[in-house]
């Protein structure tokens, strides 16, 4: 064991030996630790994103048979109804996840982090626990629910506001939106409240004492204390809210039967992407519609973050 | 292990990288030891083609196959990235008729699988099988796949309720008197006369088929706007919508089981293939049913269509065609092996010449005695073309978007200026494929 002295002696003589040149081996050494990820990332990175830039301006069917076509791909894209229905139903799925996830969220972490509550633990874990499943198996699991005539929302809805049996929820275009909103509102709600709780328990309970001794009532100190505690977090999860409803896919393809569904009503930009890509074949395509989601995502993205105000501080 | 260099930590995670590398070539080197691999996605296929293997490794003695069961769509995206890729492509795979066309939209010498239009002609094979079963599985003119069924359409109807009702289905030759009759019988909500449904596709595509229509004529042009598929849509929609309605639609799976024991519908199209499904999946209802050839659209016109099928290939990276030649036509063509997969899938095979063997004459008690193979083989010569293209995903999508414009538009306005929405929605759904068509410079190669 060695004393204080000792590491206090060995510290102080460190200089003395920085000044020799370090070995050879020494100098490859952080390159070569690096050298795996770099690699892997080169190969399955950097270059299928470079490569998807360069496929963008062809037509292709699979990798070997391109056709340079220029602008193009985004031509057809911005004149193609397909897409712009697949954007309009992205649209509306992230608008209203939005509007009900993060309110809904928000509500449950206030709830769970509230003292008064017992059993807090339980429910945090049974809130969240739909994380720990994909969304394949989501997708299936709403698929039965969502059955007419035998599924267990319609007998529900049925029992309570004598709702027709047969509603068709996952084949009744005007329906299938609502589904799956719905059902990404129980896969997603728990995850979001997890950061919200984490962003609670950073607010000082000084600042809500004193917000109660200026006369702030309940709504005053969430207003004026709990919202601009959390902001970063609420700006996050907004956030990353966006960008994943956008890359909204597994869902619908599940619960859709591998398809749209009647009328297109559950394509969305990524399925479009998928079915142009993989279905017909055109990688090309698949490319320019890959980039221009990732684009629009960027102006999304970069638009919230500047009317949150999060840009200026 | 200390004096490793850069530490013992370095040195674990080399040796874990070296180990589950040698793991992965090692098998690697297992998995293509054998001679012919073949990917099916069905299973009942693969547990058939288990049983008939013994007998072709007998004729091929020093030869190894390995059958593998793909899940439903997966085999199709593999079979796709493995032909891009060059790497892991199997000698044979099967193939499900709805995503063939996606196989063939590059240029012919692209096109992953061999052409086999040549061995076709030269074993007699155009001669035996129903020629219209080439159709989804050929290209420019170019065969590229061998059709495992025929899958001709009947009537399944529950016998029981039938009788009770006093319908004569002997008596429902046109599906005129088929929709009479069944304004007649249906309660909406409570029972209809069909399983019909007002936003799929299964229903109408079997009814276009059968007045030789389609989405796409031989030459691989949309037809979705010509005059059968506008007299189809006009004739479906009035059946799924309105007042007059004669069919609904619940769903699949357990959904269907109950809807068929609670007597939700009286009617429904079946292939081959379904009803071994009904007979597995509505137990209740065995001895209660029977089948019927669909009624016609003309007084004596064609009493049958298609729905589903399945075709297999051989792929260019095969090295050995005639060995995976010989192992398609013994799966195939067997006709014992043949009589036997029929009693366990209901499937009829696609040459004629083997449907004279007892077991398609053999009474099924689940049908009402009725000697199940033999209605098929029937009717199986006037199974209808199926035609195909790379573009058949987007066709089936416009389809179904028309479907849904002119039941809604049925169920608000009835009657009233319907002809020309019909005919306006269909024009632009061929459009649509048509525009996307345009834009494959390959398409026409060859042709």
């Amino acid at each position: 064991m060695k004393t204080p002295d000792a590491l206090t002696h060995e510290t102080t003589a460190r200089p003395a030996t920085r000044r020799r040149r370090p070995p050879r081996r020494d100098k490859l050494a952080p390159y070569l630790f690096v050298a795996p990820f770099l690699i892997l990332f080169l190969v399955f990175g950097a270059y299928p994103l470079l490569k998807s830039v360069v496929l963008a301006f062809y037509i292709t069917s699979g990798p070997r048979d391109q056709v340079f076509v220029g602008l193009e791909n985004f031509r057809f894209l911005l004149t193609d109804p397909d897409f712009w229905k697949a954007v309009r139903n992205t649209v509306v799925y992230t608008l209203w996840s939005l509007a009900l996830q993060i309110p809904l969220a928000l509500g449950l972490a206030i709830l769970l982090n509230s003292r008064w509550v017992r059993g807090r633990e339980f429910f945090r874990l049974a809130f969240f626990s739909p994380n720990l499943v994909g969304q394949v198996f989501v997708g299936v699991l709403f698929s039965v629910l969502f059955v007419p005539q035998y599924g267990l929302v319609n007998r529900f809805l049925h029992a309570t506001v004598g709702a027709p049996l047969d509603t068709r929820w996952l084949s009744e275009p005007s329906l299938i939106m609502p589904a799956l909103v719905l059902t990404s509102l129980w896969m997603y709600v728990g995850m979001h409240m997890v950061y919200f709780l984490a962003g609670l328990q950073t607010v000082e309970r000084e600042l809500y004492e004193a917000a109660q001794l200026d006369g702030a009532g309940n709504w005053g100190q969430f207003w004026h204390v709990t919202l601009p505690g959390i902001r970063h977090v609420l700006i996050f999860v907004v956030i990353i809210s966006t960008i994943g409803s956008f890359q909204l896919f597994e869902l619908p393809w599940v619960m859709l039967g591998r398809s749209p569904g009647p009328d297109g009503a559950g394509l969305t930009i990524v399925m479009y992407l998928y079915i142009n890509g993989y279905v017909s074949g055109d990688l090309g395509y698949a490319s320019a519609v890959g980039w221009t989601l990732a684009l629009g995502l960027l102006v999304v993205s970069l638009l919230q973050l500047r009317l949150s105000g999060a840009l200026r501080s | 292990m200390a004096r490793f260099p850069y530490g013992a930590s370095a040195g674990v995670m080399a040796g874990l990288a070296l180990a589950s590398g040698a793991y992965l070539a090692a098998r690697r080197g297992q998995q293509s030891r054998s001679d012919l691999r073949l990917w099916t996605f069905a299973k009942p296929h693969g547990d058939a083609y288990l049983k008939m293997l013994p007998d072709f490794l007998r004729r091929h003695p020093g030869v190894s196959v390995d059958i593998q069961i793909v899940a439903g769509e997966a085999v199709t995206s593999r079979l796709q990235a493995a032909f891009w890729s060059n790497l892991d492509v199997p000698d044979l795979a099967e193939v499900e008729i709805s995503w063939a066309g996606s196989f063939f939209r590059g240029r012919l010498e692209s096109i992953g699988f061999r052409d086999l239009t040549e061995r076709v002609r030269r074993t007699g094979l155009w001669e035996r099988v129903v020629q219209t079963r080439f159709a989804p599985y050929t290209t420019r003119g170019r065969i590229f796949g061998i059709p495992h069924d025929v899958h001709p359409v009947m009537l399944a109807y529950r016998r029981d309720l039938v009788e009770k009702l006093g319908i004569d289905v002997d008596a429902l030759r046109t599906w005129d008197e088929f929709v009479e009759v069944g304004r007649r019988v249906t309660i909406p909500g409570k029972r209809f006369m069909m399983e019909l449904p007002p936003e799929g596709l299964s229903v109408l595509e079997a009814m276009l088929f059968q007045r030789d229509g389609g989405y796409f004529d031989a030459q691989g042009n949309c037809t979705l706007d010509n005059e059968i598929a506008i007299e189809t849509m006009r004739y479906y929609a009035p059946l799924a919508a309105g007042k007059g309605r004669i069919g609904n639609d619940l769903g699949g799976g357990q959904i269907f089981t109950r809807a068929l024991e609670d007597g939700y519908y009286l009617f429904m199209i079946v292939p081959d293939w379904r009803t071994k499904t009904i007979e597995q999946d509505v137990p209740k209802v065995g001895g209660r049913m029977a089948l019927a050839p669909l009624p016609a659209f003309t007084p004596g016109g064609r009493r049958t269509s298609t729905w589903g099928g399945t075709m297999i290939g051989v792929t260019k990276r095969c090295a050995d065609p005639d060995l995976a030649w010989e192992l398609m036509m013994h799966f195939y063509f067997n006709k014992e092996a043949l009589a036997e997969q029929f009693r366990n899938t209901n499937i009829l095979p696609p040459a004629r010449d083997l449907w004279d063997h007892p077991a398609y004459d053999e009474p099924r008690p689940f049908w009402s005695n009725q000697p199940l193979g033999r209605l098929f083989a029937n009717l199986a010569p006037q199974t209808p073309p199926q035609y195909t293209s790379p573009y058949i995903g987007l066709a089936k999508a416009k389809l179904s978007e028309a479907l849904i414009a002119c039941v809604r538009y049925y169920d608000r306005y009835g009657a009233r200026g319907f002809d020309g929405f019909v005919r306006q929605q269909m024009a632009r759904a061929a459009a649509e494929v048509r525009r996307q068509m345009r834009r494959n410079p390959y398409l026409h190669e060859n042709a």
